[in-house]
């Protein structure tokens, strides 16, 4: 049972670490336009499109 | 895509509406023949073609229909200032930043064709859609391109973009409500944890090897919990002594830090028969975050209301210089300049008109929608907009010293000197505070002589018990789900704090215009010379008064449509209008006039003795007299009176019923207020106020303990609506007023004033029931953690259990309207 000595800590840094992440994301505006890039990815390039 | 779908009728290429059959918006592009349902839809498609870029068509989601586009904005030029950019730029020099807000923007594809064809504009650095939130983010090189080009360039292929000021539209309020949902984000995550941790000591592990190492564990999630998530309560705390008042956040801090103390005091001296509350520390943080988030929600943007007033007023202002006319910014216009003003331009100064005539719409102040005449010698405002004439106006005072800023200053003097709302928990939480911190106190005497650490234990759950968790989540959990059952009946509720205030409401104070009446003028009688047809001189008159744009006009329609008559079929000939007497003109080669009995008598009609006293009588009654000549003959009068709405009486009668004060104010002629007054069963009239007074009025009936509400919608309302102490604007009112009230009635149902009182008390009710729910939990807890009898396990079932009856009786309110008829 001692691996839980090791697992706690290492689960709740991870936590931490995906909060700070979050944050990041928040701060850099990623969930301003949740519709936007989720497009922009789809449009290609090609000038004619096939109809 | 939007091509032709039928034989006979014709989709527009562009934006899908029918195009009607053998539409006539042709055109040859892309190798075959487009029809469009307008001169808008064809030139933007144009553009697009073009560009090259019409594979926009074929991006555009299957389904989609784009809408015709809209107007371009107007003034793109004055965007080009650099004092007018000053406010909106994020960064100066060559290089610049921008955000414009864009009408126009409908799916994915817009995306495309927007930042495709900004990039191929010169000096453009990088264009940003934000498709949620429709706007461009622009970065330009303004010595390559002008601002305005670009903005131009838009409107070609169908948007309409205008400089979005992102400081002022998003402000503190939201970035404090922001750095609220980090901390509640941190909480949450926290709390998650320790209450595994507690979940594995409550299940036997604090008998064993494992005890001290999740005692440091909880140790170690809740010491940044407390010190950032927690921070908050802190401050508020402190803050609350330094100015000598026991607020909410004393008894969450202390609470928070004994529970904090003691439970780092029993994991570093390692003993086994204390127990850890790091969980409790967690829990608390994070339930009381989400209230406080709620409520922080709903807080007024008291600061948005005058950025809103101040954007009334143009930024520009057409100056004539030595006969040139001049684009100056309004900062920069001096009083005794010469500004024209052209047709559906805003009034950007005050000033008094030298040439011209137009009507001018003044509603933004006094709610009045029929525009105001105005010739050679009349006072403009800025903010108000000129509809049909150009003005030659010069300029008597600009910027800070006109009337609109005057209402600025009213507005803010009003908020910063309205006494704070006093909520029912904060006049009741002192007294807890003082009860709990006695409790505590005596607990640790009386079981001092037992032994220290029991005395401790005891008086730390006397304190942990008391948890404040109801009675902090009484108020905003029942005004969360008022407002939200609120909102859903066309009531809005901007600050939630005022549903406490409005149960006990002793007076109110109705604005008249556009308030208690429609705000327009309508027909209120008519009355014919002996022998003449009612019906063909309506028709006669509804159709010449097409060609009119005074309200009156509009009125005199209304009601030949009320009465169905047709008259659209009838020619008109020779139609020409004089500001401020009439309208003439040919129907049926007899000639007609419509107009003041002035009008008349220069035409050199007779006017008809009869009809001119019963107008007279009329006039005794505030109501204006629009008089017609048939072929020369003086043959009716039209009466015109703004019309009660139609449920102002119920609403009157039914405070009357209940005993309350009420005062109409009006910015009007006495007269009239008081013929309305008369309509409604008379109340105090307090007629021709000006905004200030508006004020002071509400003042006085404070002096006089009277609980004041005013319902209105007009800006000069707006420093009244922010003093009283609950304001309800309508919500067909300006921007403004409906900014500086508390509750905004969407419909403008008076009716609601009455659900919104309803609403009030049953949300006041609710509060007392949770207040004494959460007392009635302290009455039974705390005896048992006095006498040491609290087991840890049973604190930690009860307290989520407090808060949980709490949340579900606030959650009851929800059933009120089911009862009442909505």
């Amino acid at each position: 049972m001692s691996v839980i000595y090791t697992l706690i800590p290492g689960m709740t840094f991870m936590g931490l670490i995906f909060f700070v992440i979050m944050i990041w994301a928040v701060k850099q505006g990623q969930y301003e336009d949740m519709e936007g890039n989720a497009n922009r990815i789809l449009q290609d390039e090609d000038e004619d499109m096939m109809p | 895509m939007n091509a032709p779908s039928t034989l006979s009728t014709y989709n527009c290429f562009h934006c899908g509406l029918p195009a009607g059959t053998g539409s006539t918006y042709k055109k040859q592009l892309g190798g075959a023949v487009r029809d469009f349902c307008c001169l808008g839809c064809q030139s933007v498609c144009t553009a697009i073609f073009e560009a090259g870029l019409h594979s926009y068509y074929q991006r555009t989601p299957e389904g989609t229909l784009l809408a015709p586009p809209p107007t371009p904005p107007q003034d793109i030029d004055s965007y080009d200032l650099d004092e007018v950019q000053q406010e909106f730029i994020t960064r100066s020099g060559e290089l610049r930043d921008i955000h414009l807000l864009v009408e126009g923007i409908h799916c994915p594809a817009c995306i495309w064709l927007i930042e495709r064809m900004l990039q191929r504009e010169p000096g453009v650095q990088s264009a940003n859609v934000n498709l949620a939130a429709k706007r461009i983010h622009l970065r330009w090189n303004n010595n390559l391109n002008k601002l305005s080009n670009l903005i131009r360039a838009l409107a070609r292929i169908g948007y309409s973009a205008v400089p979005y000021d992102q400081e002022n539209a998003e402000g503190a309020i939201k970035k404090s409500n922001r750095s609220m949902l980090f901390r509640l984000f941190f909480a949450g995550f926290a709390m998650m944890n320790v209450l595994w941790i507690s979940i594995a000591l409550y299940s036997g592990a604090d008998k064993g090897e494992f005890r001290d190492f999740f005692h440091w564990m909880g140790f170690v999630l809740a010491t940044p919990t407390l010190l950032y998530a927690g921070y908050p309560f802190y401050r508020g705390a402190i803050g609350g002594l330094r100015i000598g008042r026991l607020t909410m956040d004393l008894p969450i801090a202390i609470g928070l830090s004994v529970t904090y103390a003691y439970s780092t005091y029993t994991t570093v001296t390692a003993s086994k028969i204390g127990e850890v509350y790091f969980d409790t520390v967690t829990d608390l943080i994070f339930v009381i975050l989400i209230g406080r988030y709620l409520e922080g929600m709903f807080r007024q943007q008291a600061l948005s209301a005058n950025k809103r007033l101040l954007e009334l007023q143009p930024r520009v202002a057409t100056v004539i210089r030595d006969g040139v006319e001049q684009i100056t910014a309004t900062r920069a216009v001096k009083p005794g300049d010469h500004v024209l003003i052209k047709p559906g331009h805003k009034v950007p100064v005050d000033g008094i008109v030298l040439e011209g005539h137009s009507a001018v719409d003044e509603s933004m102040l006094s709610g009045e929608s029929a525009p105001v005449c105005k010739s050679a010698g009349a006072k403009v405002t800025s903010g108000t907009v000129n509809t049909s004439g150009a003005l030659l106006v010069e300029v008597s005072s600009t910027l800070q010293n006109t009337t609109l800023a005057k209402i600025i200053r009213l507005v803010e003097d009003a908020q910063a000197s309205k006494a704070p709302i006093q909520r029912l928990a904060d006049t009741i939480v002192p007294w807890f505070v003082l009860v709990t911190l006695v409790c505590a106190t005596l607990t640790f005497i009386i079981w001092y002589h037992n032994s220290f650490e029991t005395a401790l234990m005891a008086a730390t759950a006397v304190l942990i018990i008391t948890c404040p968790c109801a009675l902090g989540l009484a108020t905003p959990m029942s005004v969360a789900v008022a407002s939200g059952l609120g909102a859903r009946h066309g009531i809005l509720i901007r600050n939630g704090l005022v549903l406490e205030t409005l149960s006990r409401v002793t007076h109110f104070v109705f604005d008249k215009t556009g308030t208690l009446t429609e705000g327009k003028m309508s027909v209120a009688v008519v009355h014919v010379a002996p022998g003449k047809d009612v019906q063909e001189i309506l028709r006669c008159a509804a159709a010449v008064e097409r060609y009119s744009e005074h309200g009156a006009a509009r009125a005199i329609i209304t009601e030949a449509e009320a009465r169905q008559l047709n008259f659209s079929g009838i020619v008109v000939k020779e139609f020409n209008a004089t500001a401020g007497l009439g309208v003439r003109a040919e129907v049926n080669e007899k000639s007609v006039l419509l107009g003041s009995l002035e009008w008349l008598t220069r035409n050199e009609i007779k006017p008809d003795s009869e009809l001119q006293a019963q107008a007279l009588e009329l006039e005794a009654q505030a109501m204006s007299c629009v008089h017609c000549a048939l072929g020369g003959v003086h043959v009716a009068v039209f009466a015109m009176a703004d019309r009660l709405r139609g449920d102002a009486l119920q609403l009157v009668n039914e405070l009357r019923a209940a005993g309350i004060g009420m005062t109409l104010l009006s910015g009007d002629r006495k007269v009239v207020a008081e013929a309305i007054a008369r309509q409604l069963g008379g109340m105090e009239v307090l007629a021709e106020v000006l905004p200030q007074d508006k004020d002071q009025a509400i003042q006085r009936l404070q002096q006089r303990g009277e609980v004041a509400a005013m319902v209105g919608d007009g800006v000069n309302d707006a420093p009244a609506l922010i003093r009283a102490d609950v304001g309800i604007a309508l919500g067909s009112g300006t921007d403004v007023s409906v900014e500086s009230a508390d509750i905004v009635l969407m419909h403008n149902e008076l009716d609601k004033v009455r659900l919104a009182t309803l609403l009030s008390r049953r949300t006041l009710l609710t509060i007392k029931q949770n207040i004494g729910l959460s007392f009635l939990y302290n009455v039974i807890m705390v005896p048992l953690a006095m006498m040491a009898k609290v087991d840890p396990l049973v604190a930690a079932i009860t307290m989520p259990i407090s808060s949980l009856v709490v949340i579900g009786n606030a959650a009851r309110i929800r059933n009120l309207f089911n009862k009442v008829k909505p």
